[in-house]
């Protein structure tokens, strides 16, 4: 299953209305994904989500480039002419986060670009263009490692960044309160589409994958290490998080959306019982084979 | 960089047909300011010449320019592998495939299809032992011990006995006592179980919730099986005397690993309650 250039398609998804939306690029899973075990086909959707407040607007993630022109052109069906964009990789590392932040910021002319580094215009220069730019830069905005963002204004809406609990490489989350987001990156991703064609969401308990699904897709995925790991302050921090803030929706970088409060709850409990079962305490830890499927 | 600290610059050879390119990136971290290499590796052969990772995004003109220099006279550069998709390993794939036309990118092509689709013909996806033949010079996909994303590959060059481990052996360097552009047995004041930590803490996080033990012991066969005589890491300095060097990186991977992690980045603490 290969994926052709007409493949490269994203669609609008409104999540609440005037206020979060994801763009929302489909991406055909055919083994080629780092993000998804190498034995699984389907179809994963890609999230770049948008908030906006008054003539304010922020990008998480800005998609790869395959989309790139689809992605832009999502942006301007969107934005305002008088919009500011600032946008947000949440993991500098890679490039779902950051193969079109240069491309989108010098398209939009953006505010600024959010980063735990202090140069992170610099990580996503991937092209010549930055290195002749003359007119303009983007700015970066340096964000602590826990710290609250106001889009709309200084007594705009609150946005909650914080570092992921559960993480592989440098990556952050980000609790929309207005909303009842979450957006967590590389995490809840497990969910994907059999058809392209298949609901974006998961609305119902009953449609949460169960624990051992979840076990496996940690285990096949970027989560290879856990299994034997100590993992109990992993699962500390994940009900931190929970215990914290009011969640009705989980808005990963990739996979199915979560919606409901019920099912957030479930999509938790399955993630820490997946962590609880892979403890030290209660399987045993072994060095592992980079081709090992569990 | 200070101009009064004496380093030495890249590139240099660290084996016969091995030059280490790249440059150094700043982090921060218990208050003091630690170097890391985003280095690339170019080997020769005597028909072809492969390029070993990109370096960061920022450190494309400076690669270029080392390119330039190190390739005048050699066989062209014909191949790239990078051990895998982060951007300070990846980050200038983009430029030199504009850059060298007939270069095909190797190793385990996840993402790259999406990342630059309009390089997905020059695209050659390896598995755990393919070589690549430079011309009396094979380099081969080796086991990748120390890891983070799974797809990751590690390179050996066979001639001279060189491991490339991407993200194994990293570690941070001191730039005010002159580490910038030494071999990690030049570099006599780097404390190497403390700059491990400084690493790992930054971006191996997994190493800290998992039994390191395990996977010091299987590099350390990886080591032997192989009989590296020199290492060319991504972010650590290069080892020229495994022998001599490699109990120091054990040490360095078990201790790294027992520190608890105080976060990633080097944005500023506000709140030390980050969850």
């Amino acid at each position: 299953m290969k994926q052709t250039i007409e493949e490269f398609r994203t669609e609008i998804i409104p999540l609440v209305d005037g206020k979060l939306f994801s763009i929302a690029s489909t991406i055909v899973l055919d083994g080629r994904v780092s993000a998804y075990p190498a034995n699984v086909r389907g179809y994963a959707l890609g999230h770049c989500y948008l908030l906006k407040e008054a003539n304010d607007a922020l990008l998480l993630d800005s998609g790869y480039s395959a989309y790139r022109s689809q992605i832009i052109e999502s942006l301007r069906t969107l934005l305002l002419p008088d919009d500011e964009l600032s946008i947000y990789p949440l993991r500098l590392n890679e490039y779902m986060s950051v193969c079109n932040v240069e491309a989108i910021a010098n398209t939009f002319r953006a505010k600024q670009c959010y980063s735990g580094n202090p140069d992170a215009s610099l990580w996503v220069a991937f092209s010549r263009h930055s290195e002749n730019l003359t007119d303009y830069k983007l700015k970066t905005t340096l964000v602590a490692r826990k710290q609250d963002l106001r889009l709309g204004g200084g007594d705009g809406r609150i946005l909650s960044a914080f570092q992921a609990p559960i993480r592989l490489i440098g990556t952050r989350w980000v609790y929309d309160r207005e909303t009842q987001t979450l957006f967590t990156s590389d995490s809840f991703t497990h969910q994907w589409q059999l058809a392209a064609d298949e609901p974006a969401t998961i609305r119902s308990r009953a449609d949460v994958a169960d624990m051992p699904f979840v076990r496996s897709f940690l285990l096949n995925t970027r989560y290879w290490w856990l299994e034997g790991g100590k993992t109990a302050e992993l699962c500390r921090k994940l009900d931190a998080v929970r215990s914290q803030y009011p969640i009705t929706r989980i808005a990963p970088g990739y996979g199915k959306i979560t919606e409901g409060f019920a099912s957030v709850e479930k999509q938790f409990d399955t993630l820490i019982a997946a962590l609880e079962d892979l403890d030290q305490a209660n399987s045993a830890c072994a060095y592992v084979d980079r081709e090992l499927i569990r | 960089m200070n101009q009064h600290i004496h380093c030495k610059s890249t590139p240099r050879e660290i084996a016969p047909g091995v030059q280490w390119l790249g440059d150094c990136l700043a982090q921060h971290a218990n208050g003091k300011i630690y170097h890391t290499y985003n280095a690339a590796y170019l080997v020769i052969g005597e028909e072809a010449s492969l390029l070993v990772e990109t370096g960061h995004p920022k450190d494309y003109p400076l690669l270029a320019r080392q390119l330039e220099k190190v390739l005048k006279g050699q066989p062209p550069l014909r191949y790239l592998f990078v051990t895998h998709q982060e951007t300070p390993h990846s980050g200038g794939l983009g430029r030199i495939l504009e850059d060298f036309d007939d270069v095909i990118l190797c190793g385990d092509m996840s993402d790259y299809h999406l990342a630059f689709p309009q390089f997905s013909h020059r695209m050659s996806a390896l598995a755990l032992g393919d070589t690549i033949d430079l011309g009396n010079r094979l380099f081969r996909v080796v086991e990748p011990v120390i890891r983070d994303l799974r797809t990751t590959w590690w390179g050996f060059d066979e001639k001279e006995r060189v491991l490339f481990p991407g993200d194994g052996f990293a570690y941070s360097h001191y730039h005010e006592d002159g580490h910038c552009g030494l071999f990690a047995e030049e570099a006599v004041s780097l404390n190497i179980p403390e700059v491990s930590a400084v690493f790992a803490d930054r971006a191996l996080f997994w190493t800290k919730f998992t039994q390191m033990d395990l996977y010091a012991d299987r590099l350390e066969k990886l080591v032997h099986e192989l009989d590296v005589r020199a290492i060319g890491p991504a972010h650590g300095l290069p080892v020229i005397d495994p022998k001599t060097t490699f109990p120091k990186i054990k040490a360095g991977l078990i201790y790294g690993s027992s520190v608890p992690e105080s976060g990633t980045e080097t944005g500023p603490t506000r709140d030390k309650s980050s969850t």
